[in-house]
């Protein structure tokens, strides 16, 4: 496995403008050139927004999230999307750090999410903290909307591409070496070997998540190298629970990688990664749980990390595979979501292991209020609250964009030690 | 202080499940395990009037709690006491909703059940006392419920030491680290031999015993009942597509199966096409009537009762079943079919 390079460009403001450029931690996008990228007979036309951390500003709707990530000239970002799987895997991969690309607009099964760059929701969601650049959507008279998704994706991608072309020349701000996960076998000085299970979604049509520009639907769960995933390996095309999902910009940055690789060789071992599908039949799910904890165990992996996307159906497969490790030895821990009813009394798990240990990412059914914003980008109406997109609303965290994130991209939990009124407005002090 | 104590129709001695469709009623003094409670109530504490209500009657309707406060109202009680409904879910639903509207509307009351009484979750402002699991855990339970009445006599507000039940909420905050961190630190403390540490505990899930098999299918009167979200097209009592807050029921007296373009499905949580090409794929309205024309069951209920699982929480659907099992119950249905998504 590859030793990688994360050499990162912070972006610290956006423009739009005619021609995209990458100077001085300033990102300008060439309006016509993103126009351009998003050409498809699927789409009537793309218009790009801008949305930027502090400011009165909600995405509804939105869609994918992505880093803008480029290899350079050589290319291979993205493979199975916009290169061969069988490309030259060039060690350097620049990031605009501080920025996303992302797509809001009307799908089906797009469940209703948002993001807000201000006020009490904003210590909540990865993506109010980016510069983004939002890509609203018509698609085109007569066009399957799965073709105006796939196009959007697609569009997503090239951009992400384009924006992080313009910052390879220039001086970056870090670079980061990213080290590979440690061969089974090696003594490890006593360290335990830990790795990380994720589960992608796969349940058809805009519940899909792409590996190489496949449906992970069928698969058996697979070791794979995170240098992969850091190229952009995994990208999402999944819509539903808005809290509950892994935005591609989330695999590209995963959190558990990302924090294992942090204590690499001081208190633990690298293990490695698995990817492995959420089916959507009893079977299946047996089927795929103990195939991943046998695999975990050939790996010589002694502990996992277990994550997962999506809620219900997603939560059993969390459980099952916790169960799988735990009797086959080895030691789980899962990040769930809980979803204890909006006053935080009622069972907190859906379906949960019956053994292993169980990290909390928040409460799915806690309410917030949010003040009304001076600009919505994404449509004109949330429709499952009826109400204006930039009105003042009141909505559950299930709505806010990667909130509860599996992947444990964020700071919330729950705790029964804290009297019932808490609000979320009253806890964002340290934010 | 003047008691109203509410129980159900088996507690009152009218009858068991033939009888649990009974109207609201009033009747003198102490019944039932009221005798056992006044006499640990003793005279300072005398028990009026016991309302009534049969468990189907009042668990498939909420406006029927109204009706038993104004009937403990007008017997002059001035503290009410509901229960114990140990684990029963209908008779526990009915005496937290009584409970929650005597409290609201300013005469103290108190419910009693077990902490896991689907029904608890509606007891809104009212104190619950835990009672045991079952029946036979009736005199210590009624032992701890005269106790906190001498004590609210006083002034006093309960607390756990005298068996309330504090809904433990788990309320969502943000801390210092994000969960992914929080997953590795967890992870290696259980490496290093604490295997008890958990942010949310692990186990306990409810595991549901069959129901006995129906006696006599052929003469049965069969409900269909889905989570599917099955609604006439274009949703007229706007059913949420996640996270419902209630059912809905529809009449089928009369439908054979159920024509795509005519009904729908609004859940959130599939891809609905194939589904609303065909409902009955989701609600077997086709199959069941051909099973009534072959006399393989007696009867298919005229309505059919439809919520979305997609995302609704747990004690919510614990709830919606209590109700639609008083509902059925009270319209004579012996079995149900439910079609999950």
């Amino acid at each position: 496995m590859s030793v990688l390079r994360r050499v990162a460009h912070e972006v610290r403001s956006v423009e739009l403008g005619s021609a995209t450029r990458y100077d001085q931690h300033h990102l300008v996008v060439g309006r016509g050139q993103v126009e351009a990228l998003f050409i498809d007979p699927a789409l009537a036309g793309v218009c790009p927004q801008l949305a930027s951390p502090g400011e009165p500003v909600r995405i509804i709707t939105p869609l994918d999230v992505v880093e803008p990530r480029s290899k350079g000239h050589g290319g291979g970002m993205f493979p199975g999307w916009l290169a061969p799987i069988n490309r030259k895997r060039g060690p350097d991969t620049h990031i605009l750090r501080g920025a996303a690309v992302l797509a809001a607009g009307y799908l089906p099964r797009n469940q209703e999410g948002l993001i807000d760059m201000s006020g009490p929701a904003a210590p909540l969601s990865p993506f109010s903290r980016t510069h983004n650049i939002v890509i609203e959507f018509e698609p085109a008279e007569g066009a399957a909307l799965l073709e105006a998704e796939q196009a959007v994706r697609r569009g997503l991608l090239r951009l992400a591409v384009h924006l992080a072309d313009a910052a390879v020349a220039t001086t970056p701000d870090a670079v980061e070496e990213l080290a590979p996960p440690h061969r089974p076998g090696p003594p490890t000085g006593g360290l335990p070997r830990v790795g990380v299970i994720t589960n992608l979604q796969t349940q058809g049509a805009f519940k899909d998540v792409f590996v190489y520009g496949r449906s992970m639907a069928g698969s058996l769960p697979t070791l794979f190298d995170p240098a992969e995933i850091e190229d952009g390996a995994v990208v999402a095309g999944q819509y539903g629970h808005p809290a509950l999902r892994n935005p591609t910009y989330l695999h590209q940055n995963h959190p558990v990688i990302a924090e294992l690789r942090a204590r690499d060789g001081q208190d633990l071992h690298f293990a490695g990664v698995v990817l492995c599908p959420e089916p959507v039949e009893q079977a299946g799910k047996e089927h795929v749980s103990q195939h991943a904890a046998w695999l975990c165990q050939a790996a010589g992996f002694d502990a996992v990390i277990v994550t997962k996307e999506g809620a219900g159906n997603a939560d059993n497969d969390l459980g099952m595979k916790v169960d799988a490790l735990e009797t086959a030895g080895l030691t789980a821990v899962a990040l769930y979501a809980e979803m204890s009813g909006s006053d935080g009394t009622g069972p907190p798990l859906v379906a949960g292991p019956r053994h292993g240990a169980v990290v909390s990412t928040g409460n799915y059914d806690q309410r917030i209020k949010l003040p009304a914003v001076d600009r919505a980008l994404g449509g004109e109406r949330l429709r499952i609250i009826d109400a204006e997109a930039s009105a003042a609303i009141e909505v559950p965290v299930a709505m806010i964009l990667a909130a509860l994130s599996p992947l444990g991209a964020g700071r919330l939990t729950c705790r029964p030690d804290l009297p019932p009124n808490s609000s979320l407005e009253g806890l964002k002090g340290i934010a | 202080m003047r008691i109203v104590h509410y129980v159900n129709q088996f507690y009152a001695g009218l009858g068991g499940e033939d009888a649990a469709s009974l109207g609201p009623r009033v009747l003198d003094g102490p019944v039932g395990p009221g005798r056992l409670l006044q006499q640990l109530l003793g005279d300072e504490h005398p028990i009026v009037a016991t309302v009534v209500c049969g468990d189907d009657h009042a668990a498939s309707d909420p406006t029927v709690s109204t009706q038993l406060y104004e009937m403990v109202r007008a017997a002059g009680g001035e503290l009410l006491i509901a229960g114990p409904a140990f684990g029963s879910g209908r008779y526990g639903l009915v005496c937290a909703r009584l409970a929650a509207t005597a409290q609201a509307a300013g005469l103290p009351a108190l419910a009693t059940m077990h902490p896991d009484n689907p029904g608890i979750g509606d007891a809104g402002a009212a104190p619950v006392v835990a009672s045991g699991a079952v029946a036979k855990d009736m005199r210590p339970t009624l032992v701890r419920v005269a106790a906190a009445v001498a004590k609210l006599a006083t002034g006093a507000t309960l607390t756990a030491a005298d068996g309330l039940v504090a809904g433990v909420a788990r309320i969502g905050r943000l801390v210092e680290d994000r969960a992914a961190k929080r997953a590795v630190e967890l992870v290696l403390r259980r490496l290093g031999g604490d295997r008890e540490s958990t942010e949310v505990p692990v186990g306990g899930f409810d595991a549901v015993v069959p129901a006995a098999p129906v006696d006599k299918v052929a003469s049965a009167s069969v409900a269909l009942v889905t989570e599917g979200a099955v609604v006439p097209l274009g949703n007229p009592d706007r059913l949420e597509s996640a996270r419902a807050t209630r059912w809905l029921r529809y009449p089928i007296d009369g439908v054979d199966a159920l024509v795509s373009g005519t009904w729908e499905s609004v859940a959130g949580g599939f891809a609905t096409t194939l589904a609303n090409a065909d409902p009955n794929r989701l609600l077997p309205l086709d199959a069941a009537r051909a099973l009534e024309r072959d006399g393989a069951i007696g009867h298919l209920h005229g309505e059919f009762l439809t919520t979305v699982g997609n995302g609704t929480p747990v004690a919510t659907a614990k709830r919606f079943g209590v109700e639609w099992a008083a509902e059925l119950r009270k319209a004579g249905v012996q079995a149900a079919i439910l079609t999950a998504t």
